[in-house]
């Protein structure tokens, strides 16, 4: 593969060092799931990366193709996992796109506080993942979760399923909140202001973490935009693209919220936005509760089987990992006749040859943890 | 640079593109949300990168690469494009027919392409001249004759496959 070793004269007696490579993942720790990397190494040095995945791969969109669009909501929540409110959204957008139904105000509110927790929850995992990627300390891990449950219990009292909701319908939601929905929100709000209080103090003004993470896996605007790296990767490198500001969907703008960005774009930054817009979610749930108020939660007059017109629509939303897409095509009917998903971990992923090569193997992982990836939206 | 005036493109960013589209064949189309431009084959990339490059649009960020198989007439590769500085969305296609399935690569005019077309080749069969890494993504290597999400490639199939392959092993009836 590539040759790290200079052109020296064989009579010059040094040390001739050779490439090694070395197989990291499927089933490593910190590939966050079925991901290989092939490392080719020069001593401590990174020369060469390929990673490889598909190890996941399900084939979701063409089992959606063969479901009708009310069937196909709970396969978004099994291509994103950690943030499924966030991917039924974009589903359930597009598909209310295609159908010109609109979800009425009461569930559009909703919507926008579980997406925002979800981005909490989500955020809790990547926290307590990284530190342990990281290294430096279990306990991160076990505060990260201890405070993503109190968000998972209240997701599980709303939707009746801890992980696969399933929740949100083409024109509303499946169901009303429970009766306690706004204090319970006000209560998880409150713990996870501790809880980010806790790992920030915990992790942000930690030295040794810091000397880990400053300067590491740094990524140029330019280069994450050509990539194509969205969500708090492409912006820890400086770029303050967000489908939320930029485009807004739900009532995002109504709401008053920054876009975080970093200046270097290494693996500091990018976890340094995260902690951040995590405060911003907090802030925009606040303001919707504010504006909600009682009313219907589905438009008066909904098909018992939904049909669209032919058409084509491709729906973005801000997912908590980037820009989470889906290309719906519809010839009629009441299935798509093509549906793919954008996955915003794909392409954050490609960019990893950029972030890894030239830097020290230790430090190959602390760069992909700071992606956080999701292989179920890698593979679909 | 047909069209020029087509009914229904009023507000969009049709004028602009039609602009930077000189020379080459363009067939714009409102869509749901954005601007739908078709492209022939052969002048693709030229159009891509005059996309790319134009001061006014600088579409700067593939966003999604994907193909949708529309079984006789052929087979669509579909880009939507952003611009991060601009803020403009454009989803520019081209039709691949049946006998001819190979487009020429878009890694030349955003890196961002690799990944998504080496996914689109192995599960439409369409080749991307010129791509610089054309092995599979997320399939098996030798699942290379069978393109899943054809619209011929029924889903029983797959079950069929995994269970002659996989559940069942030589010799073993079912």
């Amino acid at each position: 593969m590539t040759t790290a070793v200079p052109d020296t004269p064989a009579f010059d007696h040094e040390f001739e060092t050779q490439d090694l490579m070395i197989n990291m993942g499927p089933q490593h720790p910190s590939t966050h799931g079925v991901f290989r990397m092939v490392l080719t190494i020069d001593g401590e040095l990174v020369t060469d990366v390929t990673p490889h995945i598909g190890y996941m791969h399900r084939g979701a969109e063409k089992l959606c193709e063969t479901m009708d669009y009310r069937q196909g909501i709970g396969y978004m929540d099994r291509t994103e996992y950690l943030a499924n409110f966030n991917a039924e959204l974009s589903y359930v957008m597009a598909v209310e796109q295609l159908a010109e139904l609109e979800a009425p105000e009461r569930a559009q509110w909703v919507r926008m506080i579980l997406c925002e927790l979800n981005r909490l929850s989500s955020h809790f995992m990547f926290l307590g993942a990284f530190g342990t990627d990281v290294g430096v300390f279990g306990t991160a891990f076990t505060y990260a979760f201890r405070e993503r449950e109190f968000i998972q219990d209240l997701f599980e009292e709303v939707a009746g399923d801890r992980l696969m909701f399933a929740y949100f319908r083409a024109g509303g939601l499946a169901w009303e909140v429970p009766g306690n929905f706004e204090a319970r929100v006000r209560e998880t709000l409150e713990l996870s202001r501790r809880g980010i209080k806790d790992l920030d103090g915990l992790m942000t003004q930690n030295e040794i973490f810091r000397a880990r993470t400053e300067g590491v896996g740094h990524l140029s605007a330019e280069d994450a935009l050509d990539w194509g790296a969205s969500g708090p990767t492409l912006r820890a490198s400086g770029v303050p693209m967000d489908i939320r500001k930029d485009e807004p969907y739900l009532f995002y703008d109504q709401v008053e919220f920054d876009v975080i960005t970093g200046e270097h774009g290494d693996v500091f930054d990018r976890f340094q936005c995260r902690v951040n817009e995590m405060w911003q979610s907090i802030r925009i749930i606040e303001q919707c509760l504010e504006r909600l108020e009682p009313g219907p939660i589905v438009p008066d007059r909904l098909p018992r089987m939904l049909r669209t017109p032919p058409g084509e629509v491709y729906c973005r939303t801000e997912a908590p990992r980037g820009e989470y897409g889906i290309y719906l095509v519809s010839k009629g009917g009441n299935r798509p006749h093509r549906l793919k998903i954008r996955s915003a971990c794909l392409s954050n992923l490609q960019a990893l040859r950029d972030m890894t090569i030239g830097g020290y193997v230790a430090d190959a992982v602390v760069v992909l943890g700071s992606l956080d990836i999701v292989l179920c939206e890698v593979d679909r | 640079m047909t069209n020029g005036d087509a009914d229904g493109l009023e507000g969009t960013i049709w004028p602009q593109v039609d602009a930077c589209l000189a020379g080459i064949t363009a067939d714009p189309e409102r869509g749901a949300q954005d601007l739908i431009v078709t492209i022939p084959k052969d002048e693709i990339i030229r159009g891509l990168r005059a996309l790319k490059g134009n001061a006014d649009l600088a579409f700067d960020y593939l966003r999604c690469l994907s193909g949708v198989d529309w079984e006789d007439e052929g087979i669509d590769i579909v880009y939507h494009l952003y611009s991060s500085t601009r803020k403009l969305n454009l989803t520019v296609k081209t039709r691949l027919p049946n006998e001819d399935l190979s487009v020429d690569t878009a890694t030349t005019v955003w890196r961002a392409a690799n990944w998504l077309e080496r996914e689109t080749a192995e599960m439409f069969g369409v080749r991307f001249e010129g791509h610089p890494d054309p092995r599979m993504l997320l399939l098996p290597d030798d699942m290379d004759d069978t393109f899943p999400l054809r619209k011929e490639h029924p889903l029983a199939e797959i079950e069929v496959l995994q269970g002659e392959g996989i559940a069942y092993g030589e010799g073993v009836q079912p």
